[in-house]
């Protein structure tokens, strides 16, 4: 019966995600996404790591991210865990263009720049395996700063480069994921498929992920998902289709 | 077993840097989109308009004849002139020579007042004074010859004519004349005096001397009826406090060599309540002025500066107008009715900025006709050209290169 729910489950999910990443694929990124974690096991319960990301856009052309930093995560219960981490975002932010009321000629235009983020985070997890499978609900609480600078903007009206502050902002981030893993047996191959939403005061944006881990001698685990991200009506960024890779090595 | 396992660690490390290392160097395309020529173009630089003082080639000033023509009284020409005064100022005097029966010259020191009572009278003026003036009362013609002359008033317009008559001004050939008013004027009641050079009547101006006009006070020359200048003439306005030349009932520029610079806040170079019409001659006018914001009950009002600022409709058959405004919103031709651009040549750059007004190389608040000639507009902070009501371009031209900044279209 419970393992019926799960499939039900696990089957909506694929559902959801087949349903919405068709709308509109059309006018949708694609880019790549690299991590690389150390992780070490402290105890039974507390385990620390280090994780570095890339990522790209532009149909892959084009370097998005490099991040990096610590976490910590504490088994409370066994069904509960506990997180925290901390992430340096080196980000290469988006050109920004502006019309005129006639919605043809130029205003503004700020080219892409490099910036620095800082981000932190605190996360529970609850999990519950149904036999094989099982599913996990993550609900994380994200605070990103980043601090003021000035960058070059062309102003099309003065027909000339101007010093734009893009002022510093904090900005808070409610990450609910709820997750389906199976556990195959005599695999060494386990699937897993994800919905997350990333709300502020409204949904910012959406990501499905489907993908499979595989693990060596407990020691060296690897990850490969396709992640489809949905922005919300009042986001610039384009839908992105990206594939991931994860490496983790556990000592 | 430590050193092993920060050596995978280290290496782990590495491998994610390498990684990403080659990543980045795939993924170093920019996405921006392509502005460079986008850019260039918003970023070209303008036309050169600077003030001209080389001498102009202009064809003979033929008068009018016809006493029909509603022209025929702008000509000294038609008139006779056979009573005449002669003023000589020299520093704080002023030597009256020349009697005429009707008209009584006054003088205080280097002031003169002359009273016509009688004719059309030609006054020709000569000499230098640092405190001198000439005012003129009577509603007959007059022609005032200035004769190598070279005054300024302290405390009010060097010339300043009262009646509403034609005050010729025919500059002498080959001289260079120089007026120039004070900064604080010492009002008369019920009397206006408006500029350096002022004039209730209008006011002709031909010859072939040179007339330079410096007003700190305010207006450079102006006439509360209208203005003609005829080929010959050179005059050199400056002004820093208002308007460089100006005339409330039209001007009509059918020769001439004019510079004309203007500094103040909100001030025109040029400025026509009436028709305007330009049939010849070389305008050069540059307003360097910010935008003038005057608040009154509370209520600001705003005035950016112009080249050329007309109030009624201007037409352009002949000649050349280099216009140029540098001072915040300022305009290079501010027309508040129609445009007919038939011929001659038109340049207009607006350079300034734009914190409080527009900077716009032409405005039409009417309709603007293009039709002959060569005519260029260029503002660096808004439209080269903005015209409220229809332009209509004729076809025939040669060159129609509208860009983000500039617009020219020749014939």
């Amino acid at each position: 019966m419970a393992r019926s729910k799960m499939n039900q489950l696990a089957a909506l999910l694929l559902l959801i995600s087949a349903a919405l990443i068709p709308t509109s694929l059309h006018a949708d990124d694609a880019g790549l996404v690299v991590s690389a974690e150390a992780s070490h096991k402290f105890t039974k319960a507390l385990s620390a790591g280090f994780e570095v990301e890339f990522r790209s856009r532009n149909n892959f052309r084009t370097a998005d991210r490099v991040s990096f930093g610590p976490s910590v995560s504490y088994k409370v219960l066994p069904w509960l865990k506990a997180s925290a981490g901390y992430n340096l975002l080196i980000d290469n932010n988006r050109e920004e263009i502006t019309y005129q009321d006639d919605g043809v000629s130029y205003n503004n235009w700020r080219p892409s720049y490099w910036g620095v983020r800082h981000r932190f985070n605190v996360s529970l997890t609850a999990s519950r395996k149904i036999q094989r499978v099982e599913v996990s609900l993550r609900e994380r609480w994200q605070y990103t700063y980043r601090r003021s600078r000035v960058i070059d903007n062309f102003d099309f009206d003065n027909a000339e480069w101007e010093d734009h502050e893009v002022r510093g902002k904090g900005k808070n981030v409610l990450r609910s994921r709820l997750q389906v893993a199976w556990d195959i047996p005599k695999c060494k191959f386990d699937p897993y498929a994800s919905v997350e939403f990333h709300s502020t005061r409204e949904l910012e944006k959406t990501r499905f992920i489907v993908g499979v881990d595989h693990s060596i001698k407990k020691k060296h685990e690897f990850t490969l998902y396709y992640r489809y991200q949905l922005s919300g009506s009042s986001s610039d960024e384009p839908n992105i289709h990206m594939l991931g890779m994860g490496y983790t090595y556990k000592f | 077993m430590l050193y092993t396992t920060m050596k995978k660690v280290l290496f782990l490390l590495y491998s994610v840097l390498f990684t990403a290392m080659a990543m980045g160097l795939v993924s170093c395309v920019d996405d921006d989109t392509d502005m460079d020529d986008i850019i260039a173009q918003y970023q070209i630089e303008p036309a050169s308009i600077e003030l001209d003082y080389s001498d102009l080639a202009e064809a003979p000033d033929v008068p009018v004849t016809d006493e029909n023509d509603e022209a025929y009284n702008d000509y000294v020409e038609n008139s006779s002139w056979n009573e005449v005064i002669e003023l000589k100022y020299a520093g704080d005097d002023v030597e009256v020579t020349g009697a005429v029966p009707g008209v009584i010259v006054q003088t205080s020191g280097a002031h003169a007042t002359v009273l016509n009572m009688s004719g059309p009278i030609k006054i020709v003026v000569s000499g230098s004074t640092a405190n001198g003036s000439l005012k003129l009362y009577g509603d007959k013609r007059v022609q005032l010859m200035l004769n190598n002359v070279d005054m300024t008033n302290p405390t009010g317009a060097a010339i300043n004519n009262q009646g509403g008559k034609t005050m010729y001004v025919v500059l002498a050939q080959g001289t260079t004349n120089h007026l120039q008013d004070g900064t604080d004027y010492t009002l008369v009641d019920d009397e206006d005096q408006k500029a350096a050079l002022f004039s209730e009547g209008q006011i002709v101006f031909s010859g072939h001397g040179r007339l330079d006009v410096n007003a700190v006070g305010r207006g450079g020359i102006r006439s509360d009826d209208y203005i003609r200048i005829r080929p010959g003439v050179k005059i050199n306005v400056s002004s820093s406090a208002l308007d460089g030349l100006r005339a409330n009932d039209g001007i009509i520029v059918d020769g001439g060599a004019i510079n004309i610079m203007t500094t103040g806040a909100g001030a025109k170079g040029m400025r026509s309540g009436g028709l305007m019409e330009v049939n010849g001659g070389r305008l050069v006018a540059i307003a360097s002025g910010d935008t003038r914001i005057e608040t009154v009950d509370g209520v600001a009002d705003t005035a950016a500066c112009a080249a050329l600022y007309c109030d009624s409709l201007l037409v352009v058959n002949s000649g050349t107008l280099k216009l140029k405004a540098t001072g915040d919103g300022g305009k290079g031709l501010n027309a508040k009715q129609d445009v007919a651009f038939d011929g001659g040549s038109l340049q207009a750059v607006a350079a300034g900025t734009r914190e409080v007004k527009k900077p716009k190389g032409v405005k039409v608040d009417g309709s603007m006709s293009i039709g002959g000639g060569y005519f260029y507009s260029y503002s660096r902070r808004s439209d080269p050209l903005d015209v409220s009501g229809t332009l209509t371009v004729a076809p025939g031209y040669t060159t129609y290169d509208s860009g983000a900044k500039a617009l020219t279209i020749a014939y």
